[in-house]
């Protein structure tokens, strides 16, 4: 089996909102559609994943909490509905997803050889929660592809946002070798907002976008000001920074998926492409790729020829 | 006063998924006497609130005539299943949602089948109401609500249950010290996380057992910060409120660990 290799990884954010415009079959709320910018966003999105043919999607999602530890879904195939506690009114989604139970695995057995704790979540009644289904649909709505979903465990709120990022960035290089390892051809998927200040009152229709705009002037000014450096492939800096935009802008990257993917590509000194960038209900929102086959950074290897 | 009985109680599952484990059980014997003291004062309704429902932007209220189905905990799926079949008084849930104007609190019922009703309130149903038969109005915990705020909530669905002529059990649930244990533990011998933390739990419920009110208010916030405290607490300011701030002493029928943090089963007099 040759090794494995991480082919790209996306910030992909998770309003349930995105989903709602697009009315896809799978969501019972109906809309007039909204938040187009975003969605065409994360149509370019689609089209990269697709040419990149990966085997495997990993997703952290800031939206199943755990305490004791790092999570993986563990279940072969998990089905049910979604419905998100915040917007129920927008986001009831029926999902049936595929896990690779083999990596996931492996992804756990790399974090405990790290030193972190972490465990199988192998109940088949489980309900994923609307982060990582939300994010999976957004850049996938095929579900064709198998996954594997990592809760975020909250040492970033409970102890502090340095300890906390340091133990996402041991979670990521343990992801990493655990891809390596397997031999599968993976993408990752960070799905975060970034500045997260919100309005306290949702407009009468929701997807009235006369109503949308950012929350906060500061909070729009620092996804500027990030989306720029990774644009530019300044990576370092905007990871130097990363506290400070957490603190001033309340941003969702706290939570970690952003500092585990970035760790998982070796924090590639790369420029980010934008795919689009949009606010919903107030909070700033990024797609960006890092392609780390386009950059030449890995060889593209099709998986037919890698006999895995 | 409409209020027959009231209670604080902790929002793990623990408890309830795994009562053979000793210091888990002692909960769960607790949660079981608070139960038949609740059947015992026959309330029409219990006005329930949870830390667990997180809200952010209006407060919610669960409007949905009857929730079935089976919850799976996010952190302690390991342990098991919780069935639920909650039925909600959709009359006094709608007359929440239209009154909270009145204290300046935007408010919205959830009619939605699938709806993920929070661990804590399947937990507190089931221990409390075990075969459903006591309709509930339960409301969200809105993250940006303070202490003053929830208090002022579980006052209004009092007064409004009293001008619906019905009798009211009133249930704040939610931890007391915040801090779990952040590694495997042999859960035979669990205890809460730290020392300080333990003598903030006995100091507080010591004082609700004195039914020193203003003394609660003094130091909730200490606690809330110190010890942190399930959400500052605010499950305990929605049972005060429901009581227009005065009981007259309670009964503590269980207090321990839940993998590090306080968990208490309180009985209140009024
Ligand atoms: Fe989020």
């Amino acid at each position: 089996m040759a090794q494995g290799q991480i082919l790209a990884g996306y910030l992909a954010p998770h309003p349930p909102h995105l989903v709602y415009g697009e009315n896809p079959p799978q969501n019972e709320a109906r809309s007039e559609g909204g938040w187009e910018q975003l969605r065409w966003a994360y149509e370019r999105a689609r089209k990269t994943l697709d040419e990149l043919k990966p085997d495997v999607l990993l997703v952290h999602s800031p939206h199943w909490i755990t305490q004791l530890g790092h999570h993986m879904l563990g279940v072969r195939n998990l089905r049910g509905k979604s419905v998100d506690p915040i917007f129920p009114n927008l986001f009831r989604y029926n999902f049936d997803l595929t896990v690779d139970v083999e990596l996931a695995e492996a992804c756990c057995q790399e974090a405990r050889d790290a030193g972190l704790v972490a465990k199988m979540m192998r109940n088949p009644n489980f309900r994923v929660d609307y982060g990582t289904i939300t994010t999976l649909h957004l850049i996938r709505p095929q579900w064709d592809i198998p996954i594997v979903g990592f809760s975020a465990n909250n040492t970033p709120y409970y102890l502090n946002t340095k300890e906390g990022l340091h133990e996402m960035d041991v979670l990521g290089k343990a992801t990493r070798r655990a891809i390596e390892r397997t031999g599968r051809r993976a993408v990752m998927l960070a799905s975060n907002t970034f500045s997260h200040w919100h309005f306290h009152e949702e407009p009468a229709i929701p997807e009235d976008m006369s109503q949308e705009h950012p929350a906060r002037y500061e909070g729009y000014k620092w996804d500027m000001r990030m989306i720029e450096l990774l644009r530019k492939g300044h990576t370092r800096e905007a990871f130097r920074l990363l506290p400070q935009f957490i603190d001033e802008a309340f941003a969702e990257v706290k939570s970690g998926a952003f500092t585990w993917m970035f760790a998982a590509m070796g924090y590639p000194e790369i420029p980010g492409e934008l795919h689009g960038y949009g606010t919903v209900i107030g909070t700033g929102n990024a797609v960006m790729e890092w392609n780390l086959v386009k950059a030449g950074l890995v060889a593209d290897a099709p998986r037919a020829a890698m006999g895995a | 006063m409409p209020v027959v009985a009231a209670f604080l109680v902790p929002g793990s599952p623990l408890p309830r998924l795994k009562p053979d484990n000793i210091p888990w059980g002692r909960i769960a014997a607790g949660y079981q006497r608070a139960g038949r003291a609740m059947a015992a004062a026959h309330p029409d309704v219990i006005l329930m609130y949870s830390t667990q429902w997180l809200a952010v932007l209006d407060e919610l209220w669960l409007t949905r005539p009857r929730l079935t189905g089976l919850h799976v905990d996010d952190n302690w799926y390991d342990y098991g299943d919780l069935p639920f079949d909650i039925h909600v008084d959709t009359e006094l849930a709608h007359a929440c949602v239209a009154a909270t104007r009145r204290i300046g609190v935007n408010s919205r019922g959830v009619n939605f089948d699938g709806f993920p009703v929070d661990t804590g309130c399947i937990v507190a149903n089931g221990f409390l109401n075990p075969d459903g038969s006591i309709p509930v109005v339960m409301a969200a915990n809105n993250v940006y609500h303070s202490a003053e705020t929830t208090e002022q909530l579980g006052r209004l669905a009092a007064q409004l249950a009293d001008e619906q002529g019905k009798r009211v059990a009133v249930v704040g649930v939610g931890g007391l010290s915040g801090s779990i244990l952040r590694e495997e533990i042999d859960i035979r011998s669990d205890r809460i996380a730290s020392h300080d933390d333990d003598r903030w739990n006995r100091q507080i419920l010591d004082a609700i057992e004195r039914a020193d009110v203003n003394g609660l208010r003094k130091e909730v916030p200490e606690f809330a910060k110190t010890a942190r405290a399930d959400f500052g607490f605010k499950h305990f300011h929605w049972i005060l409120g429901a009581l227009q701030g005065k009981f007259y002493g309670a009964r503590t029928h269980a207090y321990g660990p839940v993998y590090g943090s306080g968990a208490a089963v309180v009985e209140f007099t009024i």
